[in-house]
């Protein structure tokens, strides 16, 4: 069961007012199907998933000073933004380590430029082998299931979970949202959200 | 972008087309079109049936047009009656007839001066009301005005939202920053004259909840109200209000249980 957090407290936590709420929901910075009814003694009320919706909205109150809301609007939605970026600036902007670019290139074969997909995939290998996570035979692992499975990547609604037992570990893709329960030997390593990696390559980029 | 010179085509009596990439689409009498239409005008004085899509600058209906498609405008103005069975995106639309539109309307100036009823969502920037809506769907604008009767079976969600009720308005949930429903209190000969055929009707907003920061509220029968500031006017009755700076009951509203958070 997902942690829900329910409109009111939500509010109070996150201090802001309905006003501002709603504004942000006609804005499409906050996703419709966060918006979540059920029925409660007090008749009908809202409830959100609590963590994404409190990281969502810490972000656009730290953002909302420097872009307008449309800008936040554009980060936020699943869709990529540019089309491609050259390896050079990848590095030098420290998007990317230069061990996951080239751990990407001998599997993909050279590259000079890359598209926003690619620039996903990398993103969601650099960071699985700077956090120790995963090790290199693992990354390639890793870049074969997002290379085989390109078109569920691409849809952004989908989650890439980790998973290592006894030494042996595998990767699962699943549409959002993923419920898996793991047998107690088995470890989940790492779980990310695809649309969450998304927006945090394209903070980095703007 | 140099264009090539387009052709017109104009329509009196009764005739027929394929549909295709014109300047000027006039229909005087009655006019069956077949497939997509691209213009730069589209103006309909008699009646009119596409079985495609358009896309037209500027469109005018004066008489009575059914679009089985989509429908692109920048602007739009209907004082017949116009059907649309796909979606209508426009700049600025307005209604002085009556509109039937099936999908969702996206907008940025909407205005409706006779009655129009949207089985979709409802967006833009500005929607202002006099006469009467009905929308299946949720309902979103930075300002939205009416001086009539609505009903909106889904969410309205709105920065400035300034109602006034005629007979029965109904919403499932209002939602913004401001928000203010009062009672006409000017008697117009046109309202006294409404009034006079339909006296049973009380002036009335239905919903089931209402929240924003700055609420002012008249005849307003809702489940829960929250906000900030809230006022609750004459002959509301409210079940549960939840108020975080100031609330003020008019001694002619009931108010079922109130909390301050």
């Amino acid at each position: 069961m997902e942690n829900l957090i329910s409109k009111k407290d939500l509010l109070e936590e996150a201090n802001i007012s309905y006003g501002q709420l709603y504004r942000w929901k006609r804005k499409n910075l906050i996703p419709e199907n966060w918006f979540i009814r059920k029925s409660t003694f007090t008749g009908q009320e809202t409830f959100f998933p609590k963590e994404d919706i409190l990281l969502r909205i810490e972000k656009i109150k730290t953002l909302k000073d420097d872009l307008s809301l449309d800008e936040l609007a554009d980060m936020f939605s699943p869709s990529p933004t540019l089309t491609s970026l050259s390896a050079e600036e990848l590095t030098k902007r420290n998007i990317v380590s230069q061990t996951a670019l080239d751990m990407f290139n001998n599997f993909h074969g050279p590259n000079q430029s890359f598209s926003f997909n690619q620039l996903v995939t990398l993103y969601v290998l650099n960071s699985l082998l700077q956090t120790g996570d995963v090790n290199r035979a693992e990354g390639i692992d890793l870049l074969q299931l997002f290379h085989d499975q390109a078109q569920t990547v691409n849809n952004a609604g989908s989650e890439l979970i980790f998973i290592r037992k006894m030494g042996v570990s595998f990767f699962i893709l699943t549409p959002e949202p993923a419920n898996l329960f793991i047998e107690p030997q088995a470890k989940k390593i790492a779980h990310y959200k695809i649309s969450q990696c998304i927006q945090e390559l394209k903070l980095k980029l703007s | 972008m140099e264009r090539t010179q387009l052709k017109n085509i104009s329509i009196s009596g009764s005739g027929t087309s394929s549909g295709g990439e014109y300047d000027q689409v006039k229909v005087n009498g009655s006019a069956h079109i077949h497939g997509d239409l691209i213009c730069e005008q589209f103006k309909c004085n008699g009646s009119a049936h596409l079985e495609g899509n358009i896309t037209t600058d500027t469109a005018k209906i004066n008489g009575s047009t059914h679009f089985e498609g989509d429908v692109e405008v920048k602007e739009m103005t209907i004082n017949g009656s116009t059907d649309i069975d796909g979606n209508l995106l426009c700049d600025e639309l307005k209604v002085q007839g009556s509109s039937t539109i099936k999908g969702n309307v996206k907008g940025k100036e909407i205005i409706v001066r006779g009655s129009a009823s949207v089985n979709g969502n409802v967006s833009s920037d500005e929607i202002d009301v006099k006469g009467q809506v009905k929308i299946k769907g949720d309902c979103e604008a930075e300002s939205f005005e009416a001086r009539g009767n609505f009903k909106i079976d889904g969410l309205v969600n709105a920065g400035t939202i300034d109602v006034e009720l005629l007979r029965h308005c109904e919403a499932k949930e209002i939602g913004g920053e401001n928000i203010m429903v009062k009672k006409t209190r000017d008697a117009s000969g046109f309202k006294k004259l409404i009034k006079f055929f339909m006296s049973n009707h009380n002036d009335q907003l239905t919903a089931e909840v209402i929240e924003g920061d700055n609420l002012y509220l008249e005849h307003t029968h809702a489940e829960v109200v929250r906000g900030n500031t809230v006022e609750i006017g004459p002959g509301c009755d409210i079940k549960r209000v939840e108020y975080k700076t100031s609330l003020e009951i008019d001694p002619d509203a009931k108010v079922g249980s109130q909390e301050k958070i």
